[in-house]
């Protein structure tokens, strides 16, 4: 037998490596993917030998989503999992999906990586041609010389741009745009960022790449029905409690605490009115975590005049502002609610923020007995004030450029999922001037 | 048979061959980088614009001084020990002082915020 057959052998055995591609509405399961023992969420796609897109992928990503896929490993297949959406990703799957049980499309894709690695399925081919974007061509007779650090522009691209850092020496600074399929941002979210080694000069966030039309968000959760129909205070708030859940289980894979994270999502996909106490011993466990406090405490800071008037939720009740909008709705009188505050204002605040709301969250849910949230009445969400047309992210998104300022790459990426940005509102946030309003 | 000399290079020759053949392998059974754009790096989708060969600041680089002054302190405790048998207390005082003034080194280098990392 081959060497290579004896491989694939061994590989088929292996958790299959996946990037998955979180489309319109798909965000949560994706990320439960991460309980699935036969998968191996990869951050990379050259990691991963399948391409899983989740729900739908509006068609302006349809560029991003080619380079993403022939970023892939060969042999690579894409597959689909179509999570209700009737709307078929920009490149054909080879592997449909439709069943929303997760262990159903588990076994599929098992199934397809077993078979692409025997050769019973062929490895997708490359999506975009094998063009350089310009030949490196210096000035001199054999293509050397120039300008710059090496002359010409290496492979069509040109060298960096100098400008001063901090300890007022020249250097270069990369400008690269991160996102919009980049592994720990909501999909959609791109980031411009000019680096200078690994510290970020400059961020701003990119809107829409070409005057595109904007992506209609149709997504059915509790929020947002919460926003035409009256919906019971119990399910809203047992919502919120698996939302803040989530979030911090996203917080803990981007720290490289998977395990952690596997506990916290499992009990997010079973909460329970009964289970505050439960919250109480996780909030124990993650504050003991030395690890967790050294990559959270102090950074992303958000100084609280920063946030003052924009109803974001728990990354401004984190930082000292006791604002919510469930203070003055009158479905919550009577049920004892007061507004959890910390004053930290850094990523482990809102982390120990969204925590306490979560049991603050199962705690309510156990005294709402037949309570309904009026749709006349303010709606908080768990990212913030929410109403038809205003959206958390719109407000979180523009706060981005100050705080990364400064940071180091990992510290950014830890700031960004501490705001636990909508990926749905993400998507749908996009405007022809590429950039968004400043408040 | 081979002398000390002749096993080491045939170490070194062994192991550089069966890098040179690993490498090799890899690259054939793995296929990757076959078209361009399989060979740009993953940024989330978008293509880098500017190309990554760039200066940058090598911010170890006073960490890795700071590293080569107490090492080769260390290195002067070696005869220091010697002597500290022949001498006693005036040695270590010697010592002492000799340690103290590096570390007010490195307390104004922390002042002046040279290891600030970013």
């Amino acid at each position: 037998m081959g060497l290579r057959a004896t491989l694939d052998r061994v590989a088929a055995r292996a958790p299959v490596p996946v990037f998955a591609v979180a489309g319109v509405g798909a965000q949560a399961q994706v990320d439960e993917l991460l309980l699935q023992p036969r998968l191996h969420l990869v951050d990379s796609p050259a990691a991963a030998n399948v391409l899983l897109i989740a729900g739908s992928v509006p068609a302006h990503l349809t560029a991003e989503l080619a380079r993403l896929h022939d970023g892939l490993s060969r042999p690579r297949v894409n597959l689909w999992w179509s999570l209700g959406s009737s709307v078929a990703p920009p490149m054909p799957p080879a592997v449909e999906v439709h069943d929303v049980d997760p262990s159903v499309l588990v076994d599929a894709v098992v199934d397809t990586h077993r078979r692409l690695l025997f050769g019973e399925l062929a490895s997708s081919p490359p999506v975009l041609p094998d063009e350089e974007p310009a030949p490196w061509r210096g000035i001199g007779p054999y293509g050397q010389g120039g300008t710059g650090m090496t002359g010409g522009v290496p492979y069509g691209r040109p060298m960096a741009e100098v400008a001063p850092d901090r300890d007022g020496l020249r250097l270069d600074q990369l400008t690269v745009r991160i996102g919009p399929f980049y592994a720990r941002f909501p999909t959609g979210l791109v980031l411009e960022v000019q680096l200078q080694g690994d510290v970020v000069q400059q961020a701003h966030v990119v809107e829409a790449s070409e005057g595109e039309a904007a992506v209609g968000v149709d997504v059915r959760t509790a929020f947002r029905d919460a926003l035409e129909t009256p919906v019971p205070v119990s399910v809203l708030e047992l919502e919120r409690a698996r939302s803040h859940l989530r979030s911090i289980a996203s917080a803990l894979v981007a720290h490289q605490l998977p395990s952690l994270a596997r506990r916290v999502l499992r009990f997010a996909s079973n909460v329970h009115p009964d289970q505050s106490e439960d919250v109480q011993r996780l909030h124990r466990l993650l504050r003991r975590s030395q690890v967790l406090g050294w990559a959270t405490s102090g950074v992303g800071l958000i100084p609280s005049d920063r946030l003052e008037g924009t109803a974001t939720g728990p990354v401004a009740r984190a930082s000292g502002i006791e604002q919510d909008e469930r203070a003055t709705d009158p479905a919550y009188v009577g049920l004892g609610f007061e507004p959890i505050v910390h004053d930290g204002g850094d990523a482990r605040a809102r982390m120990a923020q969204r925590l306490a709301e979560a049991g603050q969250a199962l705690q309510l849910a156990g005294r709402a007995g037949d309570r309904h949230h009026d749709p006349e009445a303010p709606l908080e969400s768990p990212r913030g004030r929410l109403a038809v047309g205003d959206l958390p992210a719109q407000r979180l998104l523009p706060l981005l450029p100050a705080v990364l300022e400064g940071m180091e790459w990992g510290d950014a990426v830890s700031t960004v999922v501490s705001l636990d940005l909508d990926a749905d509102e993400v998507l749908s946030l996009r405007s022809p001037d590429r950039e968004l309003p400043v408040p | 048979m081979l002398g000390p000399l002749g096993a080491a290079l045939a170490v070194f020759l062994v192991v550089t061959i069966a890098l040179i053949a690993l490498r090799s392998a890899s690259d054939v059974i793995a296929g990757v980088g076959e078209t361009a754009p399989e060979r740009v790096p993953f940024l989330g989708g978008y293509p880098p614009d500017v190309h990554a060969w760039s200066r940058f600041h090598a911010r170890y680089y006073v960490m890795a001084l700071l590293f080569l002054a107490f090492d080769m302190e260390m290195v002067f405790m070696y005869p220091w020990a010697v002597v500290f048998v022949r001498e006693g207390g005036i040695a270590l005082a010697e010592m002492g002082m000799f340690i103290t003034i590096l570390l007010v080194g490195v307390l104004y280098a922390w002042r002046e915020r040279s290891l600030r990392w970013a």
